[in-house]
């Protein structure tokens, strides 16, 4: 595999050249009106960079595929028109973009929902549209936060699989990780073309290998037992309302999560128009499979509840064989309202032994 | 409610309250009159009007 | 031990071995630094996992609304008014408390943990108004000269210095609701933003359906809220969403001598006719 080397200097010079190809998307400082700072993944304007330090955003980057609010249908509803009531696809731009700095697990987490959208029988055209135009240039964790635990979900902080090219900070340089064609020619549009000498494949080798110490030093979660239990049995465990109970059903979880997928279609018509959005949904919400006659069948806390953590820890796995639907981002922990920690649950789904 | 209007950057006249009873029909003109001068002074509403593009 | 902790865990281990309540709700350590969790305790060993810290900012009485056991809840003083709330709007009977008052000295800020956080900082009821018991002496309340400075500041600024800053207030709310369902106030069946026959507010990320979310949820929570700050500990955007909430208090307090939460016997001002009640704005 092949591995550039990137001086920091020519950084923001490569980047900007990349600029006159791609769309860049990545992390950036925001400050509100009362001056509280986060960092926000976004559309980078004209002399805005990345910010790559390996800063923690709220939000994933699932937002640059899958965006919160999208506009998917447009239809007339003038009766003068012959195509009144037509709904028609919305043009939105989907002209090469890379998205600069993505971490590992997000890259991992977006294959998941891939594997969701982009099926053999349906394809949803907004997503897989999206996903085809990016480039992910990913940003290999040197120092994982607290509450990543990417390593026990097979993701890790330098994990490659949905990069095209993974960045490895080395004080006064990037190691550029050549994962695949598209990550070729990213780097080259960039002018970023210096190959490393052998030294950097061990460097890499050294710094991943101390970062998944980091995170295995505190990060117990086991999934190894998943598999094996039956659907039923967790169903119907004892321990959902304990787990719930201190739930609000807010949609934090879903919503700062980097695989949550479900969406919700609105209609929205303003005089002779009418326009149709996909907004994100989350199983937390009453609305959440609310059917028409009035009926929901997951219509109390402890069903949302369950839901959440058996789609992303056992009907996802049962379906598709790859793994859990949770990449251990840390995002849902580190923003519960009630400190609701999937790492807990995980470890007690695991755990269950029905009594017979 | 008004004061909330104007604290957020709008107008309070934009709301008004009025008590007349179905026999007052001199007072509703009145206050008819004197609430769409206000508002036509005030002209166009630029905030928290939804726009759609 | 925390002496406080050591309290309320003895209490709440009481009172369940008396058999008085069925449950009682309080905190439990959270797993990483400066959280906590909201934890109900069925057993008396369970009261073991009972916690008092600096991080126990959320509002419990959220968790009673329409229970029908008998429960023990621990209340900060902001707690106690909210119980005080709800009993006067019928959402729990006073019977089936049992209030374990527990005097407050402040709760950290979320991000800065040496600093008060903002709504504690201009507290004035840190002692619970409520109780069947205490679990220590009162404390001192605050005396704040200008409690509603922040408010002041904007109602000096130009209309459109206000309108930009609420703009801006609001412009990374990704309306997960956690601001909403975190509060004690909000308890309706089916809210506004998500009634759909007919459909109050748009459901997207337009920037007019997320002002007009916060602007109607805070007036439906103008004379009862109590500004405990629950909104602003559970949002993941921190985001100031006490700002509407706070004109509203300093409205209530100006025009009606109105506290929320003190009385079990006051219904809200708005909820109530008196002659005296401010009129001048009806022509
Ligand atoms: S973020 Fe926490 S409180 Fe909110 S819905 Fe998820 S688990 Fe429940
Ligand atoms: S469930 Fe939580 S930890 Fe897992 S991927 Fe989603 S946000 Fe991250
Ligand atoms: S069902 Fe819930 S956990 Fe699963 S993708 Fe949807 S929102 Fe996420
Ligand atoms: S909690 Fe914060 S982000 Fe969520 S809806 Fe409320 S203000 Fe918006």
């Amino acid at each position: 595999m092949k591995v550039i080397k990137i001086d920091k200097k020519e950084w923001t010079g490569g980047i900007d050249k990349s600029r006159e190809k791609y769309l860049l998307f990545g992390p950036v400082k925001d400050k509100d009106v009362t001056n509280k700072e986060h960092y926000i993944f976004k559309k980078l304007a004209a002399g805005e960079f990345p910010v790559m330090e390996g800063v923690d955003t709220v939000l994933s980057p699932k937002s640059v595929i899958f965006p919160q609010t999208e506009k998917i249908l447009k239809s007339s509803l003038d009766q003068s028109q012959p195509d009144h009531h037509i709904m028609k696809r919305v043009e939105n731009d989907y002209s090469s973009r890379a998205v600069i700095g993505i971490r590992s697990f997000d890259a991992k987490a977006l294959t998941l929902v891939n594997l969701n959208f982009d099926t053999k029988d349906y394809q949803d055209p907004y997503w897989c549209d999206a996903y085809k135009a990016t480039t992910f240039v990913g940003l290999a964790v040197n120092k994982p936060s607290d509450v990543d635990f990417s390593t026990s979900m097979g993701s890790g902080p330098f994990g490659e699989e949905g990069l095209d090219v993974l960045l490895v900070d080395n004080g006064e340089e990037f190691l550029a990780k050549v994962i695949t064609d598209k990550g070729k020619t990213f780097l080259d549009a960039a002018g970023f073309n210096k190959t490393a000498d052998e030294s950097a494949v061990k460097k890499i080798e050294d710094l991943k290998a101390q970062a998944e110490k980091t995170i295995a030093d505190k990060a117990k979660v086991g999934t190894d037992n998943l598999k094996n239990k039956t659907v039923l049995d967790l169903y119907e465990a004892p321990f959902w309302d304990d787990i719930a109970f201190s739930c609000i059903n807010c949609g934090t979880c879903t919503f700062v999560c980097p695989t949550c997928w479900c969406f919700d279609i609105q209609d929205e018509t303003k005089g002779k128009s009418c326009t149709r959005f996909k907004n994100w949904d989350s199983c937390m919400f009453p609305l959440f499979t609310l059917h028409g006659s009035g009926h929901n069948p997951r219509g109390v806390k402890t069903q949302r509840v369950r839901q959440r953590f058996m789609h992303k820890l056992k009907y996802f796995l049962d379906k598709y064989d790859k793994g859990t639907m949770c990449v251990g981002c840390g995002r849902c922990v580190q923003s519960c309202p009630v400190n609701i920690d999937i790492r807990e649950v995980c470890n007690i789904m695991n755990n269950y032994e029905p009594k017979k | 409610m008004a004061n909330l209007f104007e604290h957020i950057g709008m107008e309070k006249e934009r709301l008004q309250f009025s008590w007349i009873s179905s026999a007052e029909a001199g007072k509703f003109t009145n206050v008819a009159t004197e609430v769409a001068n206000t508002i036509e002074a005030l002209g166009p509403i630029d905030k928290f009007v939804k726009k759609t593009d | 031990m925390d002496s406080l902790t050591q309290k309320i865990r003895e209490i709440a281990s009481n009172i369940l071995k008396e058999g008085r309540v069925d449950m009682v709700i309080g905190f439990a350590k959270g797993t990483i630094p400066m959280t906590t969790k909201p934890y109900m305790a069925r057993t008396p060993e369970q009261v073991e996992n009972f916690i008092w810290d600096k991080n126990c900012t959320l509002n419990l009485a959220n968790y009673i609304t329409g229970r029908k056991e008998k429960i023990g809840i621990i209340a900060k003083g902001c707690d106690s008014r909210n119980i005080v709330n709800h009993i006067v709007e019928n959402k729990i009977s006073r019977d089936q408390l049992y209030i374990i008052g527990v005097p407050c000295s402040g709760m950290a800020d979320k991000h800065n943990p040496d600093e008060l956080r903002d709504n504690c900082a201009t507290c004035t009821h840190r002692n619970p108004v409520i109780f069947d018991v205490m679990a220590a002496e009162p404390v001192e309340e605050q005396k704040i000269d200008d409690p509603f400075a922040d408010v002041k500041a904007v109602e000096a600024m130009d209309k459109d210095a206000k309108w930009s800053y609420f703009e801006g207030l609001l412009q990374n709310c990704i309306r997960c609701y956690a601001c909403r369902n975190a509060c004690p106030l909000c308890y309706c069946p089916t809210c506004f933003v998500d009634e759909s026959g007919p459909q109050w507010v748009g459901k997207g990320q337009n920037k007019t359906d997320i002002q007009t979310f916060h602007f109607l949820r805070a007036f439906h929570c103008a004379g009862r809220c109590t500004d405990c700050g629950a909104c602003e500990a559970a949002c993941p955007m921190d985001i100031h969403v006490r700002a509407f909430t706070r004109k509203l208090n300093k409205d209530s307090l100006e025009l009606f001598g109105w506290e929320a939460g003190l009385d079990i016997t006051k219904r809200p001002p708005l909820d109530t006719f008196n002659p005296d009640d401010p009129n001048d704005f009806i022509k």
